[in-house]
């Protein structure tokens, strides 16, 4: 006798008469499904294709059942060696089968075959192998697999430097990537929807379950999530005996008093992914995965943001592998997800399995075997004995039981031959088996307490790491925290669910917990079997031991550096079976404990998220809001071409017929201003009321220059600084009472510049009387502009209106009647330098005050012009605009330091008068023309003193607005330029380096056009 | 001598298309625009807030909210909007009576016309709150946000005051929105895409 536990081999002394008719079903192409049993509807047969080969299913099924039923052993190729992988586990932790869905546009590659439901017509494929799964070449690399070990890219692509980008970078991004993306557009559309709740269960197992039913009882708002399509966890696969009846039936029962709970809401196929500040948690529903295509307006996914006060995170446990020789076959599945196979779905994963187990809870693996029929070849247990338990079971059955390790498995893309055995003196031999099924224990599953930073600690008696610190509000209870028994799950559920609604002030009767049998859990740790051969740590990765002992000698020995060294852990099932055994290699190469090794932590998403479902309807035209002006429907109906100004969809130009360049449309609206009269909607500028008896005193404190001085009836261009002393924002503020100011902002600055009056008002000065309120959306308001502006108004308004300069004098304000029995508020004032009024009406007439500026202009040519003409007309004036308050200017700079008032405090008097702000060499706003009237400006280029090479050494400024003035029929702009108002006449190089041009310009005054002002007060 | 007619036009002229939109059967949302409205922004002057809602009392019938929340006067509605602040709104709106509230609050309060700074939308419907979660953050439980409720909110990155009216006559809740009026345009189709589902009635 050797080392080992012989019995005689399993053979059919155990099968019930049950299990004989449970053997699978014959003929069919499910030749591994089971004729009973099962949480499937075997009345609803599902058909579904796998590389394009048809095959069936049942309705209950996920796609990775359908597969087992089907006795599919290959699935995938791996990530890295394209090694052949089969099915490993049955839930979201899978790292091995991942497959692509679909086609077309709705292809989606690496879905774990585990969590995606069979519906009928379903259509998978394999990924990552050419040109067949069976038949990969790719599969050469395992080949080469001593070449590529962790830190292959770091090493191997460091020389020489310049090959990085032309050779060694794009090599490796062709090579790289796991599954391709469609390509096109997601034609599916994703909701983002809020919920709230006192409570939020996450995990519809026996602790979840309790939880829920606990809290939902005491009277709290709770909301269950469960991934799964169904409720239950673990006792759809463990079953059990809970308050004397079975546990599917308790499950379901359950349910029902959930769901005729008022304030309890279930949320099925909905993963809690994250967990945020203020109680906001993220959840993924899946609504219409499990179908072809959604119904008519139904979204694919939603994605949820959940308000809780508290949370009871019952997220149980994940089965952990062993490291050995081949355990990356396909054939070698978790125990669980055996038992799950056989139990949930009816399934066999292997009609010859062999067990590996290191502790007590893998031995439910030989039930399920013996209950579906299955021949059960040998239990490996390198504690050399059974569970006091299934001894007798043992005993009764002949079961072989062999003290050691598996260290080697055979087999290839058929799935597993045999199993190497190897006592513990160092004996071998070789088991006959189809599937090898491995328990190395449980590892609670603490990733969601990880997102406020709270670190797992270990705990020797079950070898894993328990939650540490988790964020507030939410309690980890259960298998999630270490507690595996059923009955104490259910105990640990219900206290948590009542404890969490009395947080919440609900203390109603919350009854007692459920009652079940508190099964035992031994383990001995086992991590890495020591035997020669590819042993995988990180199985979608592919990282194996070899790899972190590798990561080790090589000084990388934090598990930070290993995690990045060899990239354990940093796929998309972020190491939820590998991490554990990962660091616990590390741990014994580097001859420490585990918990001195540490652990990394997790963050969200807990499992993958599709970006569509974060972006929800913000894609496409609904990317972001958009503003309309009030005459935007007007301007559309007339084919204006809109451009985004922030938020606001801006008319740019009119194109007229004929007109096939932009430029041409510009320079005609232009001419028709200088030359007759032209109108454009300004109402994007942010308005605000100012009122209150201290409105005057407010401003002068907000602005450089004087505003309580403002008589009633007229308006002034206002500066204001921000607390640095730099330019904020500029505009024409209008006093229309005492007691009420009307101010406008730049179209970009409003919502700031709000933002900061409020600041003003409610911090600084709360002792003012002063109340503010935007005012930007109330009023359409239009820009009058040309010498017929007169002409076209009085046309407009009525005939007793004196519009003459002295009835109405330039930077007069009032209202006005208007033909038609309507009023207005007519301002004069001029941005284009031309005679202008600005006329207002409330928004809703907005669409008529254009059509009927239009009438009365029609006499005179009347032109509407687009903000391109306006830009134009204020460059050709020398007004500043957004290129020149840039953040970074003066008012100096901007040749308005006069305006800065001596007689008055204001934001950034102090703070403006800094040496570097009132330096003589600052750049400063002055114009720019090319000497060759027939080039063509730039903004944005450099520039330096004639004769010297351009460099930061020599820059002195640089061009900010540019045009083609068809006034002066050249291009010209505004620059910044160092000392540029002592440098009027002189020759500078304009250096532009982008475009690859360099050419002479000329410093000039910025006012261009009507220098004396006589146009705008005529 | 040419005519000028004044005709009014609202944001969503182009973008309200009466009838049944999305998803076939009895519709889970109902949406209308409330045009023509009066809505004026009341701001009590420094240290007049007890006397400006002395003056709300006496031409409104209420008193105005000291906090989040709407009352509802017999023509009038008033709804929180800040510190010492409220909207007074009115569905069908005057000259006469903006004359009476500017006359009424005239050195007490600061008013801002907003009749055509906001538009305002009335959506009910017993899916409503369903398609009202995908753009608001709100707890729109009844233990939460009842009648009278009101929230100045984000609505998918815009700026909303929102109320909860009286139910109708089949106990379906009503609810308000006032939102910048350039951005109503855009505003509808986030309605209309959270609302398609579960078929959208637009008045």
């Amino acid at each position: 006798m050797s080392g080992y536990i012989e019995s005689q081999p399993l053979g059919r002394t155990a099968a019930t008469e049950d299990a004989a008719a449970n053997t699978p079903a014959a003929g069919a192409t499910q030749s591994h499904r089971l004729r009973a049993g099962g949480l499937i509807d075997r009345q609803k047969p599902l058909g579904f294709t796998f590389d394009g080969k048809a095959m069936t299913g049942y309705a209950g099924d996920t796609l990775a059942s359908a597969l087992v039923a089907n006795g599919v052993k290959l699935v995938a190729r791996s990530f890295k060696y394209h090694r052949p992988r089969g099915i490993m586990t049955a839930g979201p932790e899978e790292p091995s089968a991942l497959v692509e869905m679909r086609g077309g546009a709705r292809r989606e590659p690496n879905t774990r075959a585990t969590t995606q439901e069979l519906y009928d017509g379903l259509c998978a494929n394999s990924q990552n192998r050419w040109p067949s799964l069976r038949r990969d070449f790719m599969a050469v690399n395992s080949l080469l697999s001593p070449i590529f070990v962790a830190g292959f890219y770091y090493k191997t692509f460091m020389w020489p430097a310049k090959f990085w980008e032309a050779i060694y970078e794009p090599m490796i991004r062709r090579a790289a990537g796991l599954g391709k993306s469609a390509g096109e557009a997601d034609p599916d559309h994703y909701d983002k929807v809020w919920a709230h709740c006192d409570v939020l269960v996450a995990g519809a197992g026996p602790t979840g379950l309790s939880a829920a039913l606990a809290a939902g009882r005491a009277g709290a708002r709770v909301i269950l999530v469960e991934e799964d399509t169904q409720l239950g966890g673990r006792l759809l696969s463990d079953g059990g005996e809970i308050d004397g009846m079975q546990a599917a039936e308790w499950v379901q029962r359950t349910e029902a008093e959930l769901n005729a709970l008022p304030n309890v809401r279930i949320m099925k196929r909905t993963c809690l992914f994250g967990v945020y500040d203020g109680g906001v948690h993220g959840a993924l529903e899946r609504v219409a995965d499990h179908v072809p295509v959604p119904g008519p307006h139904q979204v694919r996914q939603r994605l949820w943001r959940i308000v809780a006060r508290r949370s009871v995170v019952g997220a149980g446990s994940i089965e952990r592998p062993v490291v050995f020789p081949g355990n990356d076959r396909p054939g070698v599945m978790m125990a669980s997800a055996v038992r799950t196979y056989i139990n949930r779905f009816a399934a066999l994963p292997g009609r010859n399995v062999a067990l590996f187990t290191n502790n007590d809870d893998g031995w439910r693996t030989v039930e399920a075997i013996h209950r579906a029929g299955g021949q059960l070849a040998a239990v490996v247990d390198p504690r050399g004995q059974a569970p006091v338990e299934y001894q007798s079971l043992v005993k009764a059955s002949g079961l072989r039981v062999l003290s050691g390790f598996v260290s080697d498995v055979r087999g290839g893309i058929d799935g597993v031959r045999s199993v190497t055995v190897t006592g513990k003196d160092g004996r071998r031999q070789e088991l006959a088996a189809d599937c090898l099924a491995v328990s190395g224990g449980w590892n609670p599953n603490v990733g969601l307490s990880c997102f406020h930073r709270g670190r797992p600690e270990w705990r020797e008696d079950i070898a894993a790491f328990v939650p540490g610190d988790c964020p507030p509000g939410m309690r980890m209870a259960g298998a999630a925290e270490g507690t595996f028994a059923l009955g104490e799950c259910l105990r640990a559920g219900h206290a948590a669910g009542l404890a969490a609604a009395s947080d919440c002030g609900f203390t109603e009767d919350g009854g007692s917990a459920a009652e079940a049998g508190d099964e035992a859990y031994a383990i001995s740790p086992l991590w890495q079997v020591p035997a020669k051969g590819k042993a995988f740590v990180d199985f979608q990765h592919d990282v194996t031991a070899s790899d972190v002992t590798l990561a080790q000698r090589e000084g990388y020995e934090s598990v930070e550096h290993l995690k990045r060294y060899t990239t354990l852990g940093m796929a998309t099932d972020q190491g939820k079976t590998s991490n554990i055994n990962g660091l616990a290699i590390m741990a014994a190469v580097s001859g420490r404990s585990i918990p001195q090794t540490g652990t990394t932590i997790y963050r969200s998403p807990y499992s993958p998220v599709a970006i569509g479902a974060f972006a929800g309807h913000n894609r496409d035209e609904n990317f972001h809001a958009w503003r309309l002006a009030p005459s935007h429907q007007w301007a559309a109906a007339r084919g204006a071409v809109f451009v985004d100004a922030g938020l606001w969809k801006r008319a740019q130009w009119f194109p007229q017929p004929g007109e096939s360049d932009w430029l041409q449309s510009v320079s005609r609206e232009v001419n028709a201003v200088r030359n007759g009269v032209g109108f454009c909607d300004v109402s994007t500028l942010g308005k605000v009321d100012v009122r209150g008896g201290d409105a005057g005193v407010f401003l002068d404190r907000v602005y450089i220059n004087a505003f309580s001085s403002l008589a009633v009836g007229r308006a002034r261009y206002g500066l204001m600084l921000r607390e640095d002393g730099i330019v904020m924002d500029d505009g024409t503020t209008s006093r229309l009472a005492e007691d009420h100011y009307f101010m406008t902002t730049t179209t970009a600055k409003a919502g700031p510049v709000m933002q900061h009056l409020e600041f003003c008002r409610q911090v600084l000065w709360p002792e003012l009387d002063v109340q503010l309120s935007s005012a930007t959306d109330q009023w359409a308001q239009f820009s009058i502009a040309g010498p017929n502006t007169r002409a076209l108004l009085q046309a407009l308004c009525d005939p007793d209106e004196d519009l003459s300069n002295e009835g109405f004098p330039f930077m007069g304000v009032r209202e006005v009647k208007l033909r038609g029995g309507m009023k207005a508020r007519l301002f004069r004032i001029s941005f284009s330098g031309e005679m202008a009024f600005e006329i207002s009406v409330p928004a809703r007439f907005g669409n008529a005050m254009a059509e009927n500026l239009m009438i009365a202009g029609k006499p005179f040519g009347v032109t509407p012009y687009g903000t391109e003409a306006l830009g134009v007309m204020r460059i050709e004036k020398g007004h500043v605009a957004g290129p020149e308050l840039n953040g970074i200017s003066t008012a100096d700079d901007l040749g308005l330091g006069k305006m800065m008032s001596k007689k008055k405090d204001f934001i950034g008097r102090i703070m403006a008068g800094r040496e570097a702000l009132t330096a003589p060499d600052r750049q400063v706003v002055v114009g720019i023309k090319p000497v060759d009237r027939n080039r063509r400006l730039r903004s944005g280029a450099r520039i330096v003193p004639k004769g010297e090479r351009p460099g930061p050494e020599t820059d002195q400024g640089y061009t900010t607005s540019i045009c083609f003035s068809p006034t002066l029929n050249h291009w010209l702009g505004l620059a910044f330029v160092q000392r540029g108002r002592e440098r009027f006449g002189e020759i500078v190089r304009i250096h532009d380096p982008l475009r690859g041009e360099e050419y002479d310009a000329e410093i000039c005054n910025p006012v261009f056009y009507d220098p004396e002002g006589v146009r705008q007060r005529g | 001598m040419v005519e000028f007619s004044w005709n009014t036009q609202s944001p969503l002229q182009k973008a309200l298309v009466p009838g049944l939109h999305g998803v076939g059967g009895t519709p889970g949302v109902e949406l209308a625009e409330i045009r023509d409205i009066v809505l004026v922004q009341v701001m009590a002057r420094r240290g007049k807030a007890a006397e400006t809602a002395k003056i709300a009392k006496k031409l409104f019938g209420v008193e105005p909210p000291f906090a989040p929340g709407a009352v509802f006067g017999k023509e009038v509605t008033l709804i929180w909007s800040g510190p010492d602040q409220f909207l007074a709104f009115a569905p069908q709106g005057d000259e006469r009576l903006m004359q009476q509230i500017a006359d009424g609050f005239s050195g007490t309060a600061s008013l801002s016309d907003q009749s055509d700074g906001r538009c305002v939308l009335r959506i009910s419907g017993v899916s409503a709150v369903q398609a009202m979660a995908k753009f608001l953050s709100i707890d729109f439980d009844d233990r939460a946000f009842p009648a009278g409720a009101a929230a100045a909110t984000s609505l998918d990155h815009r700026a909303a005051n929102l109320w909860r009216t009286a139910d109708d006559p089949n106990g379906v809740p009503v609810y308000h929105i006032a939102i910048f009026t350039s951005f109503a345009d855009s505003l509808y189709g986030v309605i209309a895409d959270s609302s398609l589902e579960y078929g959208l009635k637009v008045a």
